[in-house]
């Protein structure tokens, strides 16, 4: 019999399907979700900036789409990304990593990006105008918003320019009157209107601002406090705004060569640096530590640079006549006790440890306190703040009040905050119905427990949010895994030398380079920046690239729920619920 | 930028299925997913008796969308130089062979076959997905069991007394042109290391590591971060060897503590803090040698 051998494949069992028929997502009991949460620096911003997102945008080159997101919550970013003591810094989870991100670099490097090119007049769509009385930071963040809801606005400030403590505190060597000048003309070029050399109270009445819808109140806090001692009135001593509004507008007053600096705030740092570049000699007298010196601390740690001197824990008791007339501070120790209502130890006098110090001139420079005489009685006050509500609301129905008059803290960016939350406050006054005027919609405006959002109030977020939860993301919701460390692009501070007798601006900041390779340091707390681990690490091929809104599509039919991708997003952007929630 | 951001180093293709049957938070479908994404379409898997049996799925189907061809358990490295030879034949030069074994196919019952394709420099590419024990059959041990651990054979009183078998040694002996540890934890290493292996002749194997969350008893999202722990304390560091002589190391290893990653897996719940320090003596000595295996080549 003939065998036939046959050649060919195999005879085996060959698969002709894929397993995507097999609903294995049938197994999970719980599953991951995209959540947007808040970045930490979000929230500690007193201004309410979005910050996370615009250095986002900054990231990936789309300069315009920063430059707008910054603009609708921070009318002075090339201010703050100077002056301000950020918060944000402190707040930011990467310091626990290895150290913050310089976002005042960043902000300052858009913030003078902006000022090259003027704004687009604002479009006037409402019937209303609105008196702004002060202009400070919190006037005019008051008076920038309102004018870019479409309101018509009038500044009146007493002084003969615009700017507040801006102008008449902060030196120019560390606010260049530049940058504030360009900051005013681009303002102006939006629409805001100023009406300078205009004191309320005695060049207008009050009763003169009822033609108004209106009125937001920002006239700050310009007295110099008492420290409570004989002869404080007399000439031995001078008052540190006073000197610093002096040199500011040009001045040169004669002070003499030794010079003491009571005080520990920024006013008396700033009295001390200038007073070095008057080419006298300044002793920084403070009753407590350098620990508890309320000034912010780069300022500090410049001034201590520059060769400021200071004498901790010794407060002033009486003023010494020698013989020839030479004169003196008598002063007494301190040491510190119990903590008192501040949160810091209270300095207490050590009996029998009078000293004195040698001066030609004393500089009073212990904090300034508001000065509401001006206004109506009916106006509820406590101390000498005004008493407002959480959207610069006073007890009369049109009137609105903020910053240094109205803040515990007070601080450029705090009033900034303040003006942003009275526009809010007066276009829901005036206009109805934009949205829900209750108290929880007010909470649901703030980044977190931070200031309310203007993109919020506006419903005009132009980030996509997945899920968003009002909460901030904390470091340890963080994979820190995907991250490397990477050096703070730190600024840079000009020599001691070189400052002697300049008022030239100390910091240059970043240049826009080293403010891209800042932004990249960024962690992007709590929200998604399309990163794709999640994707990448997936066991079950369950995710994938949306299209439009969302990044993200997870394909629930095959996702067992392990959880990986939620557990390995770098940034704490996922989460994961039960099944069927 | 801060965060290495490793999707544009991913190839986007996929040539695994969803729907395959592995357990939630398995590394072993990481690993399988990111190999073929290095591999590509022409390539064809052997697959010896092991967890990615199921996985790949019952018959008609098949999760891989490359040619698949399920074998006995202690076969892979002998079916896997029979295919590679049968393409010559066909002329196909270019199809790439790839062998797929769980631990006990490579370290155990396959070590013979495989020792065997790389003795005779098989142009192939063997793959050991380990999750350092029999996990198809119910977690039995495998002499790549780590000591210290609970498997059903090695239950917690007497939990598995033996070292981990130094397999990557043991292949670099045999003088293949490459060999590689990897982790799921590392992506963009193990794709780097496919890519290699793919560029060379002969026979190349890679090791890699991949936590099992119902045989290690771990939760099913630490995965992937145990098997970055794995690395980053020296336990398993990830490296590469030419020719059996040039080692390398492929990553920076912290060197982090091993006690979170022993106590984060209910496998090694039996052991004492004293034993724990112990692994942690043993992987300071052992790190002792990767090192000079780097520097001298011994
Ligand atoms: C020396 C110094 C340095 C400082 N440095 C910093 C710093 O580095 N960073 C920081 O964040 N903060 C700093 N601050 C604090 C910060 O400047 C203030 O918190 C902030 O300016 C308050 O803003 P404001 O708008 O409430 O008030 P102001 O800036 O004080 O503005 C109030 C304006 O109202 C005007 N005004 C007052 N009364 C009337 C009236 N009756 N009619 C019309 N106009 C009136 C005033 O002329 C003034 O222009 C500093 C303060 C000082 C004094
Ligand atoms: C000769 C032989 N003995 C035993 C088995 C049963 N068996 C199938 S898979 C497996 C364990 C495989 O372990 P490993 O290779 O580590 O792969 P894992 O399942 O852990 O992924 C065993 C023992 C078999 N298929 N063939
Ligand atoms: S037992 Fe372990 S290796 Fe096997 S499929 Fe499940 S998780 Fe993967
Ligand atoms: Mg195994």
């Amino acid at each position: 019999m003939k065998q036939t051998t046959r050649y060919g494949p195999p005879r085996v069992a060959s698969s002709t399907t894929s397993t995507v028929a097999n609903q294995t997502g049938s197994w999970k009991y719980i599953r991951p979700f995209y959540q947007d949460k808040i970045a930490p620096c979000n929230a500690a911003c007193p201004v309410g900036i979005d910050i996370e997102a615009y250095i986002a945008l900054i990231r990936e080159g789309r300069w315009q789409g920063a430059r707008e997101l910054l603009l609708q919550e921070n009318p002075l970013p090339a201010i703050t990304g100077r002056v301000c003591d950020h918060p944000c810094e402190q707040a930011c989870n990467r310091s626990q990593f290895d150290a913050a991100v310089s976002i005042h670099a960043v902000e300052r490097v858009i913030g003078d990006m902006i000022l090259q090119t003027p704004p687009a007049r604002a479009n006037s769509t409402s019937t209303h105008t609105i008196a702004v009385v002060g202009s400070g930071p919190a006037g005019l963040a008051c008076a920038y918003h309102l004018v870019k809801l479409g309101h018509d606005v009038i500044v009146i400030e007493a002084a003969a320019e615009p700017g507040g403590m801006l102008r008449l505190g902060i030196p120019e060597f560390r606010l260049p009157r530049r940058i504030l000048d360009q900051q005013i003309e681009w303002l102006e070029a939006l629409g805001v209107c100023f009406r300078t050399n205009t004191e309320l109270g005695t060049d207008i009445a009050w009763e003169d601002l009822s033609k108004f819808d209106a009125v937001f109140l920002a006239t700050g806090a310009h007295s110099g406090r008492m420290i409570g001692i004989d002869e404080e009135d007399g000439p031995t001593f001078m008052s540190g705004l006073d000197f610093l509004k002096a040199v500011n507008v040009g001045q040169r007053p004669s002070i003499g060569r030794e010079i003491l600096v009571i005080g520990g705030g920024n006013t008396a740092i700033d009295c001390a640096r200038t007073v070095l570049r008057l080419g006298a000699d300044p002793l920084v007298v403070y009753r407590r530590t350098r620990n508890e010196m309320p000034a912010i601390e780069q300022e500090i740690r410049e001034a201590e640079s520059e060769g400021v001197r200071f004498q901790f824990l010794s407060a002033p008791v009486s003023v010494r006549h020698g013989e020839s007339g030479t004169r003196g501070l008598n002063c007494i120790r301190m040491e510190l006790g119990p903590v008192d209502a501040s949160g810091r130890r209270r300095p207490v006098p050590v009996t029998g440890s009078e000293f004195t110090i040698a001066s030609d001139t004393i500089i009073k420079a212990i904090g300034e306190t508001s000065q509401l005489d001006y206004l109506p009685v009916a106006l509820e006050r406590e101390g000498t703040s005004l008493i407002v509500g959480g959207l610069g609301e006073t007890n009369i129905h049109t009137v609105f009040a903020g910053g240094d008059m109205t803040e515990d803290t007070r601080s450029v960016a705090f009033a900034l905050g303040a003006g942003k939350r009275g526009a809010i406050g007066i276009d829901r006054l005036l206009r109805p119905g934009r949205r829900q005027p209750d108290e929880l919609a007010v909470e649901q405006l703030k980044f977190a427990d931070g200031n309310v959002s203007m993109a919020r109030w506006m419903s005009s977020d132009p980030v996509a949010r997945a899920a968003p939860v009002n909460r901030v993301v904390s470091f340890d919701e963080l994979n820190v895994n995907h991250f490397r460390h990477l050096a703070r692009n730190e600024d840079r501070t000009t020599m001691m030398e070189e400052n002697q007798g300049s008022f030239q601006e100390v910091n240059p900041g970043l240049t826009s380079e080293d403010a891209i390779t800042e932004a990249g340091r960024c962690f992007n707390c709590g929200v998604c920046n399309g990163c794709e681990l999640c994707l990448i690490l997936c066991p079950d091929i369950a995710i994938s690239r949306g299209t439009g809104e969302e990044r993200f599509i997870i394909d629930m039919a095959h996702c067992k729920g392990c959880g990986i991708c939620v557990e390995e997003c770098p940034r704490g952007a996922m989460a994961m619920t039960r099944e069927g929630l | 930028m801060s965060q290495t951001m490793i999707k544009h180093e991913i190839p986007r293709k996929e040539f695994l299925s969803p729907g395959h049957l592995a357990c939630p938070g398995c590394g072993g479908s990481i690993a399988m997913r990111t190999v073929l994404k290095g591999l590509g379409e022409d390539t064809m898997v052997v697959l010896p008796a092991c967890c990615w049996s199921i996985i790949a799925g019952p018959w008609p189907q098949s999760s891989l969308k490359v040619p698949l061809y399920h074998t006995a358990f202690e076969t892979g490295g002998a079916v896997a130089s029979g295919i590679k030879a049968a393409l010559e034949v066909r002329g196909n030069h270019e199809t790439t062979v790839m062998a797929w074994a769980g631990d006990g196919g490579t370290f155990d019952i396959g070590l013979q076959a495989l020792s065997g394709a790389a003795e005779r420099n098989e142009d192939i590419i063997y793959c050991c997905y380990d999750n350092e024990a029999y996990m198809n059959t119910g977690v039995q041990r495998s002499s790549s069991t780590p000591a210290g651990a609970w498997t059903t054979t090695t239950p917690s009183d007497h939990p598995e007394s033996h070292p981990k078998k130094d397999i990557l040694s043991i292949i670099a002996a045999h003088r293949v042109p490459y060999a590689a540890t990897a982790s799921v934890a590392y992506p963009q290493d193990l794709l780097q290391k496919v890519r290699r292996a793919k560029s060379i002749r002969g026979t190349k194997f890679i090791h890699i590591l991949s936590p099992c969350p119902p045989g290690w008893k771990h939760p099913d999202e630490s995965t992937v971060d145990l098997a970055r722990q794995a690395v980053q304390s020296r336990l398993f560091p990830l490296v590469e060897v030419e020719n059996g002589q040039t080692w390398r190391f492929t990553m920076d290893h912290e060197g982090y503590p091993i006690a979170p990653y022993i106590k984060a897996q209910g496998r090694f719940r039996q052991l004492s803090n004293q034993q724990i320090e112990d692994i942690q003596q043993q992987i300071n000595e052992r790190w002792t040698v990767w090192e000079n295996r780097v520097k001298y080549g011994t």
